[in-house]
């Protein structure tokens, strides 16, 4: 921490005495160098935070540019006025481009993203206001009290503020609810929309946040080059951009501003040699993704894990991190047996196959209710149709007797469904305390607002539920594993954090799709005690699962499947005994020993 | 009316070229589920090959084209290749490493090429055939009947031959078609080639139609691809529609709005895209879950 | 804390990377001031697009200029110093323009000769203006003029001056009243498309239609087939080589028979190979050099150019020649003057140049003439 202090004061301090050191030329290109960490920033969060492709970011950094432009010189607004009118119509195209990824995401973003930058482009190319492809000349430079901002030195003074403040807000989002969010939706959409994450709406919020960086940037470019024209903000500069921010390391806002200023530099000392500029950034770009996905900002990450191979650098000393006890919940008197889901005449193709067929079932609350059946059964699709993933060709899906069967995922969370998923759908470059972090935040995307104008709100939320996250880890035992990646965990871990995560929701149902997967004798067992806890705190517990003996013993009642219909419903003991449950196993080869241990299980009892 | 067809007319000319274009992309992406942004300038590498082919070396055209098709088809197995880790990984990084080599391909045209482009002869000189006051160029037929020879033979390829069912089955499933013994790897590298080979087709056909130069792939790339997406992306008959519905819009596009028809084109193509995201015929894609 | 750890690596990689900036930057011309030197070479700087689409213009200017350069250092320079020539490539971007502009005022360059395309110039106009720093463009476009910097010259005349000869040979000599038009909305396209049009209202002459195309269009279709049913005599093309060129084919193939007319693109070898000889044939060229065979300078000129490069001299390497002589000639008659001096100095400069007789006036325009020629057999001859 106090390294960190230094080090940020050493850079601050460096930053403010660099004038001193560059020609009135160099401070010129300085100048760029901290529009392009600008945009950089921006799109870097849409694109390396939120996951979202986004080739327009050069169209909302021209859209304020042209803004500023137009407005000074053909309307007579002052700069200031223009500049925050400007940074509207950026934000507002920001939106608009942002539309599209309510439908679509990756390349079908890709084209439509870069077509919207054409459109723009081609319209200022024969726009008369905007001049054409001559462009606008003669806009004003920005007026302070006391400051010339036409002097080159002052305006990197002007522009430094700016990028500190624009850095430090972007950082603050990143580690705040909101960025979390980003990033869970970007590692897991499916997942974050299952947490509760309005995953459309925070999509349109990164263009949004992205437009605004773009928007800056587009700004503080009108007032230093005072000359806007069509090929500054064409599809080269756009990749220009991007292979910053992938060099830089798309994911860290750090990594972005460092590949904005090593690329900016790179092209400086190679400006009379721009094609072999070119050569040497596409090359740089490729060799990042393949070999260092994480760009510059990974690589102290990576060499400190070679040189800890390697054996110059003290491996991880501290004691072996262990899982620990499930702490139980405390127990609530068991609600009256009234049913909290209802599945009624649910059927679900899928062109030409018939998943799932006029399914019909009641659960009860307060009930831990099994569902199994065959592979390809249609289990999970059932799962799929309530948590609203799918949404069913016929039937309703009633959530204590309301109808909520075109709900999306996230309304669902929040009417208090919670999921697991089979192949596990952990946010892999979250921490787990990250995860939980993003279940356990309870907002919703107006909340917002506070971002812009109650930083401190925010903040206080994020410290409440960093308190809530700390008690949830230490009573699903994962206190040790708090800030490790998921994907350094034994399996059976991975497991317990996802139904941890699942229980940050406070859920009213648990749907369980094959917990138990993959899980050790002792695994099972832990996982049956911590099912059985949760439902005593309150909570229904619908549970698919292939392992008979952990049904078996956990579940009140089982639904069994075959062929997308149920073929079976009651206690355990009766469904074993249905003849076309013993007949819809045997004839699946996979599940037939199975069978035997049912009836073990029976005996045992 | 007249004006109607003719548009029409010079739509299609384009379009069929477009047509080439996405059916490169939509073979890499049905295959290996890559998007290829660097497609538009290994059409560009091929149109400079088949040029310099037909124009310094002097050879017949036709076999300038086979020598372009070879050579690009080679660039494509590098490309493939240099990005094979990533494969089946994370899809976005790969979409923009292949950015990352559309921006080197284009560099090294300059550095071998010049920045200043040629222009190629039409290898068919005949007069254009008119119909009913109207004019069609005898080599936008040629071209039409190349690409329709070159889409019979892919499709032929993809469903008759082993060699195509093994890609088709790498296509559906990976992982279910490694375990009966298929190479993964291979088929991945024979569609990266056919891709850079049909991109070569298309780029080598363009020559005499336009000029080539070094930034000629950003449009053609760019238009090819919203084709492939229109028609539904990874569908071969969706390519060929996708492409020439681009070719007809930008046509009538230009014809009617003017300096402003890259704006219009780009709107129209978002709207279809927002109404109907897989494109016509829908998306054949790989299914990831 | 998982982030915070990443947070301090990034924030350490920053403070790595800090030498790099500082030496990067400190580096390049740090110790060059603005202090006008009346010792050592005199520095001039050429700014051109040296690469992308539009670098055949920058090299054709550099070698107009570096053929002007060599013949006055190899005479013992202006007086008895040597001419330094500094090449910036400004990439056809005017935002790149904007930063070279400040760079070379950084650098301590007294002049500077380019660019070629105006938007470019256009772009660094304010700057130059600022720093004082007298500029000859090769430019053509009527919005160099409306720039109204005292520091910025054209080398040869502006658009207005080009179509107003081709409205005069259409229009006035050869009585041609039906004339429609097609031109891009390209910078070069558009003034074109201004100045042509102004030259033909004052003849009382509407154009038959008026298409816009976009720079980066391949179809021209509708467009031409629209001007056919239109029936015009002649068409006007307001767009650069090759897009004339695809232009010219395309007519061709749609049956569109008439004469092309245009200004200096559509006299280059690259428009007649694109378009193809027997499509350019008969296409109306206004040009303020038609031929490397006008005179004995203009002979004089090529053979020393072809001695030079290996190739034949054109109209922009002959432009770039005599904007170059106009300086050195303004230079040498003040004895090495910098700033407004200079600007001053060559606006008094008389030259007999390539492309005619140069006077200056007040809009920095020195020459308002040129010729029209007719492509035959592939090659721009005299009308």
């Amino acid at each position: 921490m106090k390294y960190r202090i230094a080090g940020i004061a050493a850079l601050v301090a460096f930053a403010w005495y660099l004038p001193y050191q560059l020609d009135s030329y160099m401070i010129h290109v300085a100048n760029v160098i901290i529009v392009f960490a600008i945009l950089a920033i921006g799109l870097g969060l849409v694109m390396g935070v939120a996951g979202q492709i986004n080739l327009a970011q050069i169209a909302f950094f021209g859209a304020a540019a042209y803004g500023t432009a137009i407005l000074t010189t053909r309307a007579g607004f002052g700069f200031w006025t223009a500049a925050a009118l400007a940074m509207l119509i950026a934000a507002t195209i920001g939106l608009l481009v942002g539309t599209p990824a309510l439908r679509m995401q990756s390349h079908y973003l890709g084209i439509v993203t870069l077509g919207l930058a054409l459109a723009l482009t081609n319209w200022v190319t024969n726009a008369h206001i905007a001049g054409g492809a001559e462009g606008i000349s003669g806009i004003p430079a920005p007026e302070l009290p006391g400051i010339d901002l036409h002097n080159a030195y002052f305006f990197y003074y002007l522009e430094l503020v700016v990028f500190l403040l624009a850095l430090a807000f972007g950082l603050f989002v990143v580690h705040t609810p909101l960025g979390r969010k980003m990033r869970a939706m970007r590692d897991d959409s499916l997942a974050a929309g299952a947490v509760g994450v309005e995953v459309p709406q925070l999509r349109m919020t990164a263009f949004f946040l992205s437009s605004i960086y773009g928007g800056l940037a587009g700004v503080l470019y009108a007032g230093l080059i005072r000359y806007v024209a069509p090929e500054s903000f064409s599809i080269a500069n756009m990749f220009l951009l991007l292979a910053m921010v992938i060099i830089g390391g798309r994911q860290s806002l750090i990594g972005c501003v460092v590949g904005a200023v090593a690329l900016s530099l790179l092209r400086e000392v190679l400006v009379d040699y721009p094609t072999y500029a070119q050569v040497a950034y596409g090359s740089v770009v490729v060799l990042t993704v393949v070999f260092a996905p994480t760009g510059l900002a990974g690589l102290p990450k990576r060499i400190r894990g070679l040189l800890r191979r390697v054996g110059w650098l003290p491996g991880d000393t501290g004691p072996v991190p262990k899982l620990g006890p499930f702490l139980p919940y405390a127990e609530t008197p068991r609600p009256a047996a009234e049913p909290i889901l209802r599945i009624d005449e649910v059927s679900m193709h899928f062109r030409g196959l018939k998943a799932l067929q006029e399914i019909s079932m009641t659960v009860n609350a307060g009930e831990i209710r099994g569902i199994v059946g065959p592979n390809g059964s249609g289990k999970t699709t059932l799962f799929n149709v309530v948590s609203g993933l799918y949404r069913p060709t016929a039937g309703r899906v009633y959530l204590a007797d309301k109808d909520m069967t075109a709900a999306s995922p996230h309304v669902l969370a929040r009417k208090g469904i919670a999921r697991t998923f089979q192949n596990l759908r952990l946010f892999a470059l979250l921490s787990v305390r990250d995860n939980l972090l993003v279940a356990l935040d309870q907002t919703s995307i107006l909340s917002n607002w506070r971002y812009v104008l109650w930083q401190a709100g925010v903040w206080r939320h994020d410290q409440s539920l960093r308190a809530e996250a700390d008690e949830l880890l230490q009573r699903f035992g994962l206190t040790d594993f708090a800030d490790s990646a998921p994907g350094e965990l034994p399996y059976g871990t991975q497991r317990r954090v996802e139904i941890a995560r699942a229980m940050a929701r406070r859920p009213s149902l648990l749907l369980l799709d094959e917990p138990a997967a993959g899980l050790n004798g002792e695994e099972v067992r832990q996982l049956s005690e911590i099912v059985r806890s949760i439902r005593a705190s309150g909570v229904t517990v619908v549970i698919i699962e292939h392992n008979m003996g952990l049904v078996m013993s956990l579940c009140e009642r089982v639904t069994v499947l075959a062929s997308g219909r149920v073929i079976a419903d009651g206690t355990p003991a009766e469904v074993a005994r249905a003849p076309q449950v013993v007949e819809a196993y045997l004839g699946d080869s996979a599940m037939s020993e199975d069978v035997p241990e049912i009836v073990e299980t029976e005996a045992a009892r | 009316m007249q004006v109607f067809l003719q548009t029409f007319i010079g739509g299609v000319s384009l379009g069929a070229i477009y047509a080439l274009v996405a059916m490169g992309f939509s073979l890499v992406f049905r295959t290996m589920g890559l998007v290829n942004f660097s497609h538009g300038n290994v059409v560009m590498i091929g149109a400079y090959i088949a040029s310099t082919f037909y124009l310094s070396v002097k050879l017949p055209f036709a076999v300038a084209m086979v020598i372009a098709l070879g050579l690009t088809g080679l660039i494509g197995v590098f490309i493939e290749r240099v990005l094979r880790p990533l494969e089946n990984k994370d899809f976005d990084l790969m979409l923009i490493g292949t950015i990352g080599f559309g921006i080197v391909l284009e560099a090294v045209a300059i550095i071998i090429w010049g920045a200043t482009g040629r222009a190629v002869p039409n290898p068919v000189a005949v007069a254009p055939v008119q119909i009913f006051g109207l004019r069609i160029r005898t080599y936008d037929l040629v071209v039409l009947a190349i690409t329709t020879a070159a889409t019979l033979l892919l499709v032929y390829f993809l469903q008759r031959t082993k060699r195509g069912a093994a890609m088709q089955a790498v296509a559906m499933d990976h992982e279910a078609a490694t375990a009966v013994g298929i190479h993964v790897g291979r088929s991945n590298a024979i569609a990266f080639m056919l891709g850079a080979a049909l991109a070569a087709l298309a780029g080598g056909l363009v020559g005499p139609l336009l000029y080539v130069n070094p930034s000629m792939g950003g449009m053609l790339g760019i238009k090819g691809f919203a084709g492939a997406i229109l028609g539904g992306f990874g569908s071969i008959p969706g390519a060929i529609v996708g492409g020439i519905a681009i070719g007809v819009l930008d046509s009538f596009a230009g014809g009617w709005f003017q300096g402003y028809s890259d704006l219009v084109t780009f709107l129209v193509f978002t709207m279809i895209i927002m109404i109907r995201p897989t494109g016509i015929f829908g998306e054949r894609t790989v299914n990831r879950a | 804390m998982f982030s915070s750890v990443r947070r301090r690596a990034a924030v350490l990689f920053l403070a790595l990377a800090t030498p790099v900036v500082l030496v990067a930057c400190a580096a390049p011309g740090s110790d060059n001031n603005n202090k006008q030197n009346t010792e050592g070479p005199i520095k001039i700087a050429l700014v051109d697009a040296q690469s992308g689409q539009l670098s055949s213009l920058g090299a054709w200017e550099l070698k107009g200029v570096r053929l002007a350069m060599d013949e006055w250092n190899a005479a013992g320079g202006i007086n008895g110093r040597q001419i330094e020539l500094g090449i910036f490539d400004d990439q056809g971007d005017p935002t790149v323009g904007t930063n070279l502009a400040r760079k070379i005022a950084a650098e301590g360059y007294i002049a500077m000769l380019g660019t070629a395309e105006s938007a470019v110039t256009i772009a660094m106009a304010p700057i130059l203006k600022e720093s004082k720093i007298p500029n000859i463009t090769s430019g053509q476009s009527p919005g160099l003029v409306a720039v109204k910097s005292p520091f910025l010259f054209l080398n040869g005349p502006t658009s207005t001056t080009y179509d107003e000869t081709l409205a005069k040979y259409i229009v006035d000599t050869k009585g041609i009243k039906s004339i429609a038009m097609i031109t891009n909305n390209g910078g070069y396209g558009k003034g074109e498309h201004d100045a042509f049009l102004k030259a033909l209202s004052s003849r009382g002459v509407t154009p038959l239609d008026d298409q816009v195309v976009t720079t980066d269009q391949k179809d021209f279709s509708a467009a031409l087939t629209t001007i056919r049913q239109k029936n015009p005599q002649v068409v006007f093309i307001g767009a650069e080589e090759v897009q004339s060129g695809l232009i010219v084919k395309q007519a061709r193939d749609l049956g569109l028979t008439v004469p092309f007319a245009g200004a200096a693109p559509q006299g280059t070898p690259v428009f007649v190979d694109t378009a193809g000889v027997a499509n350019a044939e008969g296409s109306i060229v206004s040009s303020p050099y038609l031929s490397n065979d006008i005179n004995d300078a203009t002979k004089k000129f090529a053979a020393a150019y072809k001695a030079k490069f290996n190739e034949d001299a054109e109209l922009h390497g002959a432009k770039a020649y005599d904007g170059a002589q106009i300086l050195f000639t303004a230079l040498k008659n003040n004895k090495g003057a910098t700033g407004e001096a200079l600007a001053t100095a060559i606006r008094g400069t008389k030259h007999a140049g390539l492309l005619g007789n140069f006077a200056f006036d007040d809009t920095g325009v020195g020459i308002f003439a040129t010729t029209i020629g007719l492509i035959k057999n592939g090659k721009l001859v005299s009308a």
